[in-house]
C-alpha cells in the first residue's frame, strides 16, 4: 500500500515538474478543487492538481464468445487452374483440373469440406468438384485457393415433392414449388453448391435471375457450356410445379427473386 | 446527398493524402475504396459527432486501427470456426477464444465510433495460418506484439484526448494479450523494459509482407446469358 502511494506521489511530482514548464496551464490548489475526502490527498501535491482519468471516446462493448454450435459452410475462390487429386499428395491420381473461371466467366468457387497436412508440411484442401460424375470430391493445395467465405444457408430440393426449401442456421426461411427434369433428362441427385448468379440477361426463358450450380446433367453431356444445372425463373409459370425441364430447377419469377434476396453464392445444395 | 463521395467529403484532400502517405499511391485507390465501401456512397448516413469533430489524422489512425482489428478478429474467428482451436489444450483454447472475443469487441466499438467512415471490411486470406495450431500460435504471438507496438506508436499522435484515452484502453489490453501469448509459447512474456513504438508505415509494410489482406475479390455475378440445361 505504501509502495503504491509512493509511486502515485512520485507520478504526481513528475506531472508537477512538467506542468511547471507551462505556467499558463498550471492549476493551483486554490483554483482546482480536490476530489479527495479525508486522509492523504493525492489529487493535489504541493499545490498542483492531478487530473482524473480522461473519459474514453467510446464505451467498451461486451466481448462475445462464438456459439459452440456455429454451423457454417465454407467456400473459396480458385486462384489458378490446378489439378485435383484423389489423395492429399502430389503423386496421387489426378481426378480433374479445376479451372480459374466458370463457363459464365465468373470466378470459380469451390465448396471446402476438409483439410489435411501432408508429410512435407504442405496443406491440402478437400473440395467438392463441379464435374461429372456428380458428387465427386478431391484434394487441391490450399495455396490454390483465396480466402474463405462462409455461408449459413443450405438449399434443399426434393424431387418427389417438387419443392425447394432454404434453411438459414437450420431454420426454414423460404419454400417454393419447383419444376424439375423430365424422365429423359432427370435432375441429378446429390450434394452440390451454388456457384454464381446471373442477372440482367436477355433470355426470358430463364426468368429474371439464374443461379449456376456445381451439378451437371448426367445425360445432356454435350450441352453447350457442359450441361450445368441452373436454378432459375421461367416464362412458363403455369407449368409449375411439375417435371418439365431438361434438368434445371425452375421457380416462378416472384419466387426466384425472393430466393435471390436470401441465398448467397457458396450455399450448399442438396438435391434428393 | 446520395451522390456524396469521398472526394466531396474530404474537400481538402487530407484523408486521401494521408492514405497515400500510409499506403503509397499504388494502394491508395484500394484503401479509398475500403474507406467508402467499394464505391458504396456515404450519402445520407450521418457521421458520428465525435468523428466529425476529430482531426483528419485522428480519423485515419482509427481507420487503420479498425483494419488491423478486422485482421485480428477475422484471424481468431476463422481459426475457431475451422476447428483448429477445438484441437488445442484447454488452457490454450481458452486463450485463443478469449482473444477472439476481445478482438471482435474492439471491431464493434471502433466501427461504431467511426460510423460510415469505418468503410468496408477488407478480404483476408490467411494462407493456411488458421489451419494448423503451430502456424496459428506463431502468427498470433507476432500479431499481438505488433498491435502493441502499433498502438504505442499511434496513441501519442491522437489530438483528441478522448480518442487517446480510448486507444490507451485498447493498448493495455493488447499488451496483456501479447504477454499471455508469449507466456503460452514459453518465451519471456515481457521482452524488454520498454516497448518500442512502430509507425503506421512500418506496421503497414509488415502486414503487406504477410499478404493476409487479399486484393482478390470473388466475381460471382454476371449479366451473361445462361447456358444451363433449362
Amino acid at each position: 500500500m505504501l509502495a503504491v502511494a509512493s509511486v502515485l506521489v512520485a507520478s504526481a511530482l513528475l506531472v508537477g515538474a512538467f506542468t511547471s514548464r507551462s505556467p499558463s496551464q498550471r492549476v493551483t490548489a486554490s483554483s482546482a478543487p480536490s476530489r479527495s475526502s479525508g486522509g492523504l490527498s493525492l489529487d493535489t501535491i504541493r499545490g498542483v492538481a492531478v487530473p482524473g482519468p480522461v473519459k474514453p471516446a467510446f464505451a467498451p462493448s461486451t466481448p462475445v464468445l462464438l456459439p459452440a454450435s456455429d454451423k457454417l459452410a465454407r467456400w473459396a475462390v480458385v486462384r489458378f487452374a490446378v489439378p485435383a487429386r484423389s489423395e492429399p499428395r502430389t503423386d496421387a491420381h489426378v481426378v480433374a483440373t479445376v479451372a480459374k473461371r466458370t463457363p459464365e466467366r465468373t470466378s470459380n468457387i469451390v465448396l471446402v469440406l476438409g483439410r489435411k497436412t501432408d508429410e512435407t508440411g504442405r496443406l491440402w484442401t478437400l473440395i467438392r468438384l463441379p464435374v461429372l460424375p456428380n458428387n465427386l470430391t478431391a484434394w487441391i493445395p490450399r495455396s490454390a485457393l483465396g480466402g474463405y467465405g462462409v455461408v449459413r444457408t443450405h438449399l434443399v430440393v426434393v424431387l418427389q415433392r417438387l419443392t425447394a426449401t432454404l434453411y438459414r442456421n437450420r431454420r426454414k426461411i423460404f419454400r417454393a414449388d419447383v419444376g424439375v427434369g423430365q424422365g429423359a433428362w432427370p435432375t441429378p441427385k446429390g450434394q452440390f453448391y451454388i456457384r454464381n448468379k446471373l442477372t440482367g440477361y436477355s433470355s426470358p426463358m430463364y426468368g429474371p435471375i439464374a443461379f449456376g450450380t456445381s451439378a451437371r446433367s448426367d445425360v445432356l453431356t454435350d450441352w453447350p457450356a457442359g450441361g450445368y444445372i441452373g436454378i432459375h425463373g421461367t416464362d412458363r409459370p403455369e407449368l409449375l410445379p411439375g417435371r418439365v425441364s431438361h434438368g434445371c430447377i425452375r421457380l416462378r419469377n416472384p419466387d426466384i427473386l425472393r430466393l435471390a434476396e436470401l441465398m448467397p453464392v457458396g450455399t450448399p445444395l442438396t438435391i434428393r | 446527398m446520395s451522390d456524396l463521395t469521398l472526394e466531396q467529403l474530404d474537400r481538402d484532400g487530407a484523408i486521401q493524402e494521408g492514405i497515400a502517405d500510409l499506403y503509397g499511391h499504388s494502394r491508395a485507390d484500394f484503401l479509398r475504396k475500403a474507406v467508402v465501401g467499394g464505391g458504396v456512397l456515404i450519402g445520407a448516413l450521418s457521421v458520428p459527432p465525435r468523428v466529425e469533430a476529430a482531426a483528419a489524422s485522428d480519423v485515419r489512425i482509427f481507420q487503420f486501427a479498425l483494419n488491423f482489428e478486422y485482421l485480428q478478429s477475422t484471424f481468431y474467428t476463422e481459426t475457431e470456426r475451422l476447428g483448429t482451436i477445438a484441437g488445442m489444450a484447454p488452457r490454450k483454447a481458452l486463450w485463443a477464444r478469449t482473444l477472439g472475443a476481445h478482438e471482435r469487441a474492439h471491431v464493434a466499438v471502433i466501427k461504431k465510433l467511426l460510423g460510415p467512415a469505418a468503410g468496408r471490411k477488407p478480404s483476408f486470406n490467411f494462407r493456411g495460418n488458421t489451419e494448423s495450431e503451430n502456424r496459428f500460435t506463431r502468427t498470433a504471438v507476432a500479431m499481438e506484439d505488433l498491435t502493441t507496438a502499433l498502438l504505442t506508436g499511434l496513441t501519442p499522435n491522437l489530438q483528441d484526448r478522448g480518442l487517446a484515452a480510448a486507444a490507451f484502453s485498447l493498448m493495455t489490453v493488447e499488451a496483456r494479450h501479447a504477454a499471455w501469448a508469449r507466456h503460452l509459447v514459453g518465451v519471456l512474456p515481457v521482452a524488454s523494459a520498454f516497448d518500442e513504438p512502430k509507425s503506421l508505415n512500418g506496421v503497414d509494410r509488415i502486414v503487406a509482407s504477410t499478404r493476409f489482406i487479399s486484393t482478390l475479390r470473388a466475381r460471382t455475378t454476371t449479366t451473361r446469358n445462361p447456358r444451363f440445361t433449362g
